[in-house]
């Protein structure tokens, strides 16, 4: 099993019930995912016949950069959903911690306190969000709902509500190099994200963190019962949460070269789209950071080739909607149908 | 048999598989009007495919239904609804915040001329019906707020509202305490004078040979006989379930309890739920707690596994224990199985060898790092000295059967290397073979030098394997017996009034 392989559960389709264990079925190596992948390819093909500029080295690096914030806050999405919760303040946040680095490179602080600022902001975020939710026991939609509105709104207190342009600032230079550098013809970035998507993979997967924390989405009550500290995983999930979107925060102004004001309200969603497209499960216990990069990589194909195609960008948010719900909906379509086809195969045999 | 009755409903030479299982194979069965018909058998047997097909949630790949002698083809519930045909399980199907009559009418609210809800009239015969039934409640009260049992009723009188032809009850009182299993049962029997079909599906004999003048047992997805009640011994009934005897059903064990393992003193709830108790268990002992639902019995496993705050000392071992949480318990030592398996025991969408590796939390990983293949090989270990039956160990624990799950839970908390074990309803809603396999398990854990305080609401599964018996009656200890020699109508007596029977004496 390689160490992104999907989900053991989500693939593993055997008879229910006591059936005879002989009839072990050969998995799918993708999985849930085969729809999705298929579909992505699919698009690919398409756009690489009909634009010859999107198979190009920089198109492709292009998407990577373009989609880098976006696969941030779905990475901290994910290990809130599959926890069984969710966080609404992910967009907020970063563009708060946006902001927080827009603030000390404005302010000439040297590049390694800037750097660290929006970072240690999104942690700071997490746990105060973590404490309230898990020691003082408000509900996570209240809390996360309260802080995607304050957070939004101290983006734009802090500057009156004006970008704060970081181009030559002193500090900004190793920032711009990290996101938009390269090592040879590879961006840093793509480097920065494949490695946070291991890092990531590898948690969920191999550690105590990750076992607990699927155990907690699917059943919060037999994980404590079996002396998990649910109230503590909860905080780490929303400290990772808020990790990812300090992390968010550093690469949109090292794009953008300012920290915006304006949270964009889009962001959230199509986080959250890409991590449900990718079959993470939003009833919490299931799901993988694996699925999140294909969804993410889905709808950031789909938005390039709509660009390439000179397609208005108002027709975006109607594509990506359908795509969620087709991609979640087909996925639903093909659980059935593996059943439906089973139940012919044993007919005609018993 | 003559019949001077002509079924209410037939079914002749139904078969139906699903993927890799033939879950019913050429099962023919009448069940009339103003009969009690009992469908018995092992869990994976059928009897709830069965149910399923009457119903219309399944359609038989086989055979033919008949009703009042005309053929029929039941392609939805709703269908069924329309024939008469009305299902009852042991998962409430109510809406916890609507009130009593809403749900008892739901989807069919009387309607003023205007077309809107006609809530004079939905109260008024809401409180027909549940006067009929002689169900203390207000309808206008939210169904969240009743006690479980309570709520089983209002799902019966919505049943019954209907105009039921048939009745199916499937696995209805397995929740249920003895009482409100009684009462259930009068409100059955009461159906039936009136003509009305039931189809019971249990497996707990008593209900069988109280209500039911006919038995129909599965094995394996066949019909192995249909024999009349109560005319029919139990153990015959027993062997056309299982295919063979249950001599030693409860196994046996030999070893003489030793040095205390767990001493409780005073312990208690601050909601007044669990009254001051104090008791021992040893070594090598068995200590039944009985009670009826909310006798605190419940109480004192969740307590004594942390996970209901409590008061009063825990000894583990001689050293005193501190339980404030699971994990405190879990860490003194004290293995807990809750009674609600779905609800508090299993993962439900993670895979069995997850399930079972709730067992080593924490412990079996280096610097927060699983470590993957000791853990492969411990869990595939586990699931065959367990007796886990499963594909393998990489399906959901869902796919499972409740023995076969229950078997994991138990598992994984034998696994765990603890010296007491508090099982609260160790064999709830399993099968008569998985019950037995859980008996031996258990009974291999105390021959181990296990402390073990088994909590039941089935008093047969107490007197079989306990050494001691406490009785809880509102909140507290009212009696404690020896095993030895006790019978189910001592217990009992003083499960439901908290005195010693008199007459006995």
């Amino acid at each position: 099993m390689t160490l992104l392989d999907s989900d053991p559960t989500l693939s593993a389709e055997t008879p229910p019930a006591d059936a005879a264990p002989a009839r072990r079925r050969p998995r799918l190596s993708l999985g849930r995912f085969t729809g999705v992948v298929v579909a992505l390819l699919a698009v690919c093909v398409y756009l690489a016949l009909t634009q010859p500029v999107f198979l190009s080295w920089g198109n492709i690096t292009n998407i990577v950069a373009s989609n880098s914030v976006i696969l941030l806050l779905a990475l901290g999405a994910t290990f809130v959903i599959i926890g069984g919760g969710f966080d609404l303040s992910s967009a907020s946040a970063l563009s708060a911690t946006g902001m927080v680095l827009g603030l000390a490179l404005q302010a000439g602080m040297p590049a390694w306190v800037a750097i660290a600022s929006p970072i240690l902001a999104g942690l700071v975020i997490g746990l105060v969000q973590g404490v309230l939710i898990s020691y003082v026991k408000i509900s996570m939609i209240v809390v996360t709902l309260g802080f995607m509105s304050i957070l939004a709104s101290f983006a734009l207190i802090v500057n009156k509500g004006a970008t704060i342009s970081v181009y030559g600032a002193p500090g900004f230079d190793p920032v711009y190099q990290f996101v938009n550098g390269t090592v040879g013809p590879v961006p840093v970035l793509m480097i920065f994200d494949a490695v946070v998507l291991l890092a990531a993979a590898f948690v969920l997967r191999y550690t105590a963190f990750g076992r607990s924390l699927f155990a907690m989405g699917s059943n919060p009550e037999a994980a404590r019962l079996n002396g998990i500290n649910t109230a503590m995983m909860v905080l780490f999930v929303f400290l990772i949460a808020g990790l990812a979107a300090g992390l968010a925060g550093l690469v949109s102004v090292g794009r953008l070269t300012g920290a915006a004001a304006a949270s964009d309200p889009t962001l959230l969603m199509t986080a959250i789209a890409a991590v449900l497209i990718g079959g993470t499960a939003f009833t919490g216990g299931e799901g993988g950071v694996l699925g999140t990069m294909i969804g993410v990589l889905f709808l950031g194909v789909i938005q390039n080739g709509m660009t390439l195609s000179e397609i208005p960008a108002f027709w975006q948010g109607t594509v990506n909607g359908a795509i969620l719900i087709l991609a979640v909906g087909i996925g639903v379509l093909r659980d059935r149908g593996i059943r439906l086809r089973r139940r012919a195969i044993t007919t005609r045999v018993g | 048999m003559t019949d001077s009755t002509a079924p209410f409903i037939r079914l002749t030479g139904i078969s139906k598989s699903f993927p890799g299982v033939r879950a019913l194979d050429d099962v023919s069965l009448d069940i009339r009007a103003g009969e009690v018909h009992s469908l018995t058998g092992e869990n994976g047997s059928g009897k709830s495919t069965l149910a399923k097909i009457v119903n219309g949630t399944h359609q038989p790949d086989a055979g033919t239904v008949e009703i009042d002698g005309v053929p029929t083809v039941i392609t939805k519930p709703s269908t069924a609804l329309a024939l008469g045909i009305v299902s009852i399980s042991q998962e409430l199907t109510l809406a916890p915040t609507l009130s009593v009559a809403e749900n008892i009418f739901i989807g069919r609210m009387p309607r003023t001329r205007w077309g809107t809800v006609d809530w004079d009239r939905c109260v008024r015969e809401a409180q027909a019906i549940l006067d009929d039934l002689r169900v203390h409640v207000n309808p206008r009260t939210a169904v969240r707020d009743l006690s479980l049992e309570l709520q089983q009723e209002i799902e019966i009188a919505r049943a019954i509202s209907t105009n039921a032809r048939l009745l199916i009850l499937d696995e209805a009182t397995s929740s249920l305490s003895e009482a409100a299993t009684d009462r259930l049962l009068e409100i059955v029997e009461e159906q039936r004078d009136r003509g009305v079909g039931v189809l019971m599906i249990s497996h707990r004999m008593p209900e069988l040979y109280r209500s039911c003048s006919v038995a129909s047992v599965l094995r394996d997805g066949r019909l192995m006989g249909t024999v009349p009640l109560p005319q029919t011994p139990e153990d015959a009934l027993v062997r056309l379930m299982v295919g063979r005897d249950l001599d030693d059903y409860f196994g046996s064990r030999d070893v003489t309890p030793e040095a205390v393992a767990l001493k409780v003193t005073d312990l208690h709830t601050l909601d007044g739920a669990l009254l001051p108790t104090s008791f021992e268990v040893r070594r090598g002992e068995i200590l039944g707690v009985a009670g009826l639902v909310g006798s605190g019995k419940a109480e004192l496993g969740m307590a004594l596994g942390g996970a209901i705050p409590s008061a009063g000392t825990i000894e583990v071992g001689g050293r005193e224990a501190a339980i404030t949480n699971p994990r405190q318990a879990v860490d003194s030592g004290i293995g807990y199985v809750p009674d609600d398996r779905k609800g508090q025991a299993i993962l439900p969408n993670r895979s069995v060898a997850e399930n079972f590796a709730l067992a080593w939390r924490g412990t079996l990983s280096r610097l927060g790092v699983l470590r993957v293949r000791e853990e492969a090989t411990l869990v595939r270990d586990g699931m065959r000295r367990y007796g886990v039956v499963a594909a393998n160990e990489n399906v959901r624990i869902s796919t499972l059967s409740g023995g076969n799950q229950q078997k994991v839970v138990l598992g994984r908390t034998f696994a765990r290397g603890c010296t007491v074990f508090v099982l609260s309803e160790p064999t709830r809603g399993i099968d008569v073979g998985s019950k037995s396999q859980v008996y031996a398990l258990l009974q291999e854990q105390v021959a181990a030098g296990a402390a073990v305080v088994l909590i039941s609401s089935e008093l047969p599964e107490i007197l079989g394997l306990a050494d001691r018996v406490l009785v809880f009656h509102r909140g507290g200890v009212h009696a404690e017996f020896d095993a030895e020699g006790l019978d189910e109508e001592t217990v009992a007596a003083v499960a439901v009034s908290g005195r010693p029977q008199t007459a006995a004496a």
